[in-house]
Formats: structure tokens, sequence, C-alpha cells
């Protein structure tokens, strides 16, 4: 779900950038707000290593091949942490494993980072809208609609960014259905990361809980 | 996901040989020899892309297309480049918004010589021209690039864990 250099007009890289420096800002401003902000560096560098190898990990969707994003997750476990922590990891993806490129990384890390923190703060709410159920059920609901709906709404952003900068030589048309389905492609993928995702915040919840405080 | 794109110059048919008619009540077929390019576009699971747009730009004119097609179900794609117009044609494949745009040398056909060598010297520089910095490594190099990263992140979560003492 990268996208490369090449495919958008050099103002929404300009746009990606703008607001990829301002999530950025505000993630480190409340970062520094915290008693210890470096407390939590650990369990970010290695989500963002868990993060940097996903995207090589391949699901086959019939009829396109999807990969792991793993943006919900990170944004569920690390909160705020998150979006410097995909940024971090796209940079890495896009010198290393030549996913994404470096003109795109700004517009990367908005499409992947801001959903992430929603992801966080639909995490956040378990406590407020999920006072009807029992307490380990809440924490692996939440967590996954997390995890899903981090990746579903990422999804979302990168179909709109490409239907919406659909160069006028391209036969749109043709365009819009490859990249519909490849969207579609996305809800099993958020389905499994959300799955993925509750497993890892019970498991969490089970042997550390304090990590999940946040 | 990334792409690749492998291109393989067809480079048995020689340049502009003497044409040659064949006649037919009334039809007439004549048939001359062209050198043409052929391009495979993969995903970097070595899925071919297949169905993908394909915009072919003349050089000079990196504004109007000059031929515009798609990659049949192998992902391949072949074009005839103009010959009156050597330069670098650009070659646009895009599908679902992932893409690459690559460069095609194409040597001046009306230039003095032997015209089986032009398209050898063409494909060298087409075989240059496409490598990207990530695809000149080989597979051993890209794991160690990959886990010197991952050891990266793990060093920095040890150095930060290692508490206040």
């Amino acid at each position: 779900m990268h996208i490369p250099d090449g495919i958008l007009p050099a103002q929404v890289c300009a746009a990606g950038y703008a607001v990829t420096g301002v999530a950025t800002w505000y993630s480190l401003r409340q970062i520094n707000r915290r008693p210890d902000p470096a407390a939590e560096v650990p369990k970010a560098s290695l989500l963002t290593a868990a993060f940097f190898v996903a995207s090589s990990i391949y699901i086959p969707v019939p009829p396109a091949s999807v990969h792991l994003i793993l943006n919900g997750l990170l944004g569920v476990v690390l909160g705020y942490f998150a979006f410097p922590a995909i940024l971090i990891g796209l940079f890495f993806q896009a010198l290393v494993i030549g996913h994404g490129g470096l003109t795109t990384l700004g517009v990367n890390a908005t499409m992947m980072g801001v959903p992430a923190l929603l992801a966080y703060h639909i995490f956040q709410t378990r406590n407020i809208l999920g006072k009807m159920l029992p307490e380990p059920t809440r924490t692996g609901v939440f967590a996954f609609l997390g995890g899903s709906l981090g990746l579903g709404i990422a999804a979302l952003i990168f179909l709109a960014l490409i239907v919406f900068n659909i160069p006028a030589e391209l036969n749109a048309g043709a365009e819009q259905a490859a990249v519909l389905t490849l969207s579609v492609g996305h809800i099993p993928l958020a389905i499994v990361e959300g799955v993925f995702t509750a497993m890892l915040v019970l498991f969490l919840r089970r042997v550390k809980p304090e990590l999940l405080e946040g | 996901m990334r792409l690749r794109l492998r291109f393989t110059w067809l480079l048995a048919l020689a340049l502009t040989s003497g044409a040659a008619p064949a006649l037919a009540h009334g039809v007439t077929v004549e048939h001359r020899k062209v050198s043409s390019v052929e391009l495979e576009a993969r995903f970097e699971t070595g899925e071919p892309m297949a169905n993908a747009q394909v915009l072919v730009y003349a050089p000079g004119n990196p504004t109007d297309v000059w031929q515009e097609g798609t990659t049949n179900d192998q992902g391949r794609f072949s074009f005839t480049p103009d010959s009156s117009q050597p330069g670098s044609w650009e070659v646009m494949v895009r599908q679902a918004g992932h893409g690459v745009l690559t460069t095609i040398p194409v040597a001046d056909s009306t230039a003095e010589g032997d015209p089986a060598s032009t398209p050898a010297t063409e494909a060298e520089a087409g075989s240059n021209s496409l490598i990207s910095p990530s695809t000149t490594l080989s597979p051993v190099q890209r794991g160690i690039t990959i886990g010197s990263v991952i050891w990266g992140f793990i060093g920095t979560a040890l150095f930060f864990a290692r508490g206040k003492r």
C-alpha cells in the first residue's frame, strides 16, 4: 500500500510532508509531556523493527496480493510513539526494501500514521464505550477495532489519494477498477491485523499490563 | 509493493531492410523489419503485472503521450519506437497506484554503420539505465542490509532498556 515515487503530483507530496511535520511535532510534544519520555522507547523501537519487516510479508488475496502494514497495531500498543515509529519505519523501507519512496515519504507517513493515532484513541475509549463488556473481552474487542480500523482508514486514504490523482492520460475507469480491487483486498487483511492486534494486546495484558496503560 | 521492470530487447529484427511487396487481388502487403522494444512488468513478488496501463512518451516531449496500451496476462508489452526520434524514450507502467517510470535509450537508426551492431549497444545501455540502486544488491547484500537495520532497532531498544543505575 506504499505509494512509490512518481505517482502523485508534487503538490500532494508537499502537502503530505506538511501534515507529517505537524503530526510528528504534535506526537513528540505529547511524548515529551510524560514523566519519563524515554521510558517507552524500547517498546517503540522493537515495534518499529516489526513494522519495518511486516511489509515484506505478503498475503495472497486473489486477484491481488497485499502485505501486512501493522499501523493499527502500532497505534494501539504505542500511542503517540506510533507516529514517529511509522515515519522511521517507512524511511528505512523506502531506502532499504524499496517500498514507497523518499518524495512520497510524507504522504505515506500521513496515510499510515494518522490512522494509527486514531486507532490509539479508539483503543483508549474502551473504558468509556465498552462498559457493558466484561474486562478481557472489552480489551480484546477494542484492540481488534483499533487494529482493523487503523488499517481500514489507511486503505481508504490510499484509495482516495489514487482515485483523485489519476493523470489525465490514463484510462481512468481501468485505473479506478484496479485500485478498487486492491483496496477490497485490504478488508481480509484488516480482519487479520485486527485479530493479531487483539492477540498481542491480550497477551501483553496477561504478562505485562503496565505496557498498555500509555 | 514494488515493481521491477525487466526489459527484453527484440534484437533479432534488424532495422529497415528492403520492402518486399506481395500482390494478390488488389491487396498489397508490404513488410519491413523494424526494431521494437518488449518490456515485462512484474511485482516484487514475481507476479506479472497483468493488464497494467502503459504510457509511452517520445524523447523531448514529456507531456504528450506518444502511445498507450496495456500489458498482457504475462505483464508484457511491446512497442516500436519511431527510429527517427533517437534519445530517451520514457515508459510509464502503472496499475492501482503502483507504477514505474523508466527510460529506454533508442539510438538513431539513420546513423551510418552496421545495423546489427546498433541494437546490441542499445541493449547494453538499456540494461544499465534500468538498474535502480536497490536492485544492484545481491540477495546476500540485501539480507545483510535489512539485518543491520533490524539490529539498529534492537540496539536502540536495548540501549534505552538498560535502566538507570
